[in-house]
């Protein structure tokens, strides 16, 4: 019920959104901002609508993700509206560049081989052929 | 990738303790054989050659040395998970801005995930006052951007698509000859690479690059919408003078770029410098006659210099283009007619 509900505000929202052209944070602006200049075309209209939708939540993700709440509002603040969208939705497949540490039997030999054979990197004491 | 590098006795050719893995690797083999046949059989055919490194190193390009080391690149040690911060750390050290990687850490770094996504990694660097822009995905414009004295973050894949392990690190140089590149990584400060190994690993990155320039420089390898993009979203970081130093550089190299145009107005606007304003706005509204934003803000600028009979002409143009900015200019006139009316009543 509730998700119907909240479904349903947000699909009237974005069709008020694109059919009363672009206004939304710029409504009233007596200086039209470079960021609404830089975005006058289908697709990045669509990130922008995507993007107001989905800060909220990427919000909470990070949150859950350890984040404190003040740090993931200024870190999703810091992302434009074309990075929002590209992470809205995927953030669990989303590459997290860290290392991982230990890595059992098989992958371990498999890696050991692709790294002799310079497919890989992964242990610090192969060298890769040719 | 020919078989006879499978085929080939592994632990002769292993490094120091290549012995002892030599050990491991035959008790296990009798075991694990037909998992062993399945993962070469694999290896097999998804060992395809690395074509950019391949072409690169074949035809040697002319447009950059054979040989190129950016030593001045500091080197930060990554903690643990903390390749994120420690490659940002360095690339923005490149860029003149010293910053410890600890202090990056709260801005990139999720805790549940032990790693750092690549958007934060943009969204910090414009934090630190530097321009985050993306490369394209070719081993080409990367090793040109390292030549042009840019290093570059890169995202790698260093295991395998069902086993990754994303790792960022920074691009400091590479050899043609030698078909080697040389990384800033983990704990290595030197970590040279097989060209080739490199391209694996970038490549289950999804080729994914970037680059923290200070204001005001240009990408070698530049593209211009991508460039007035990444300035847009330099700006909405708030340091306008950083903006207006990217957008000066973007509007040397494409006068006519109507985003770089306007980015130039409305940041000396917001540093109080309505002359320059004005200028940018004018210009804007002379190489783009249609849109409605430029004549609105040019304006409102000569509204707020005093200028009313100027400021009226740009708002009416803006107002008869119509679009979606119509309200923003029909609100401009209203406030430029008012301050008239209020003017003659005086």
């Amino acid at each position: 019920m509730k998700i119907a509900l909240k479904r349903m505000t947000s699909q009237a929202l974005i069709i008020s959104i694109l059919t009363l052209g672009s206004p939304l944070p710029y409504a009233n602006a007596a200086m039209i901002g470079t960021a609404q200049v830089a975005t006058e075309n289908a697709q990045a209209d669509r990130e922008r609508v995507l993007a107001f939708f989905a800060r909220e939540e990427l919000q909470q993700q990070f949150h859950a993700l350890g984040v404190d709440a003040q740090a993931a509002t200024e870190r999703v603040a810091a992302m434009s509206d074309a990075e929002i969208a590209r992470l809205a939705g995927k953030l669990d497949q989303a590459p997290a560049g860290g290392d991982i540490v230990g890595a059992f039997v098989t992958v371990f030999i498999v890696l050991l081989i692709t790294d002799i054979i310079g497919l890989t990197k992964i242990f610090p004491f192969t060298r890769s052929l040719r | 990738m020919s078989g006879k590098s499978i085929a080939g006795p592994p632990q002769n050719r292993l490094g120091p303790g290549g012995g002892r893995l030599g050990f491991i690797f035959r008790s296990r083999v009798n075991r694990l054989r037909p998992a062993f046949a399945g993962a070469a059989l694999a290896v097999l055919l998804t060992a395809c050659a690395a074509p950019q490194s391949r072409n690169l190193l074949r035809e040697q390009p002319a447009h950059i040395p054979t040989r190129v080391e950016l030593t001045r690149t500091p080197f930060y040690p990554q903690e643990q998970y903390q390749c994120g911060p420690a490659a940002l750390a360095m690339a923005l050290g490149a860029a003149g801005v010293d910053i410890e990687p600890e202090r990056i850490v709260p801005q990139v770094y999720l805790p549940e995930r032990q790693g750092s996504l690549q958007m934060e990694l943009l969204a910090s660097a414009r934090r630190n006052q530097t321009l985050a822009y993306e490369l394209s995905p070719l081993l080409d414009d990367l090793l040109a951007e390292v030549a042009a004295g840019n290093p570059a973050i890169v995202l790698q894949n260093l295991g395998l698509s069902w086993a990754p392990r994303w790792h960022y690190a920074v691009v400091v140089g590479y050899d043609l000859t030698a078909g080697e590149i040389l990384l800033r990584s983990g704990r290595e400060q030197r970590q040279i690479m097989r060209m080739h190994t490199f391209e694996h690993t970038w490549a289950r990155g999804g080729h994914w690059a970037m680059l923290t320039l200070p204001p005001g420089r240009l990408p070698a390898t530049v593209k211009e919408a991508r460039y007035a993009q990444a300035a847009v979203a330099f700006e909405a970081n708030g340091d306008s003078e950083a903006a207006h130093a990217a957008y000066a550089a973007a509007v040397a190299r494409w006068p006519n770029n109507f985003t770089a145009r306007m980015g130039l107005g409305n940041t000396a606007y917001a540093l109080n410098d309505l002359d320059a304003a004005a200028d940018a706005f004018r210009q804007a509204a002379v190489d783009h006659p249609d849109a409605a934003a430029a004549h609105n803000n040019l304006a409102h600028v000569l509204h707020q210099q005093g200028h009313f009979a100027a400021a009226l002409i740009s708002a009416r143009q803006a107002v008869a283009l119509e679009g979606p900015l119509a309200d923003a200019a029909r609100g401009t006139l209203a406030e430029i007619e008012a301050s008239i009316a209020a003017n003659r009543a005086d």
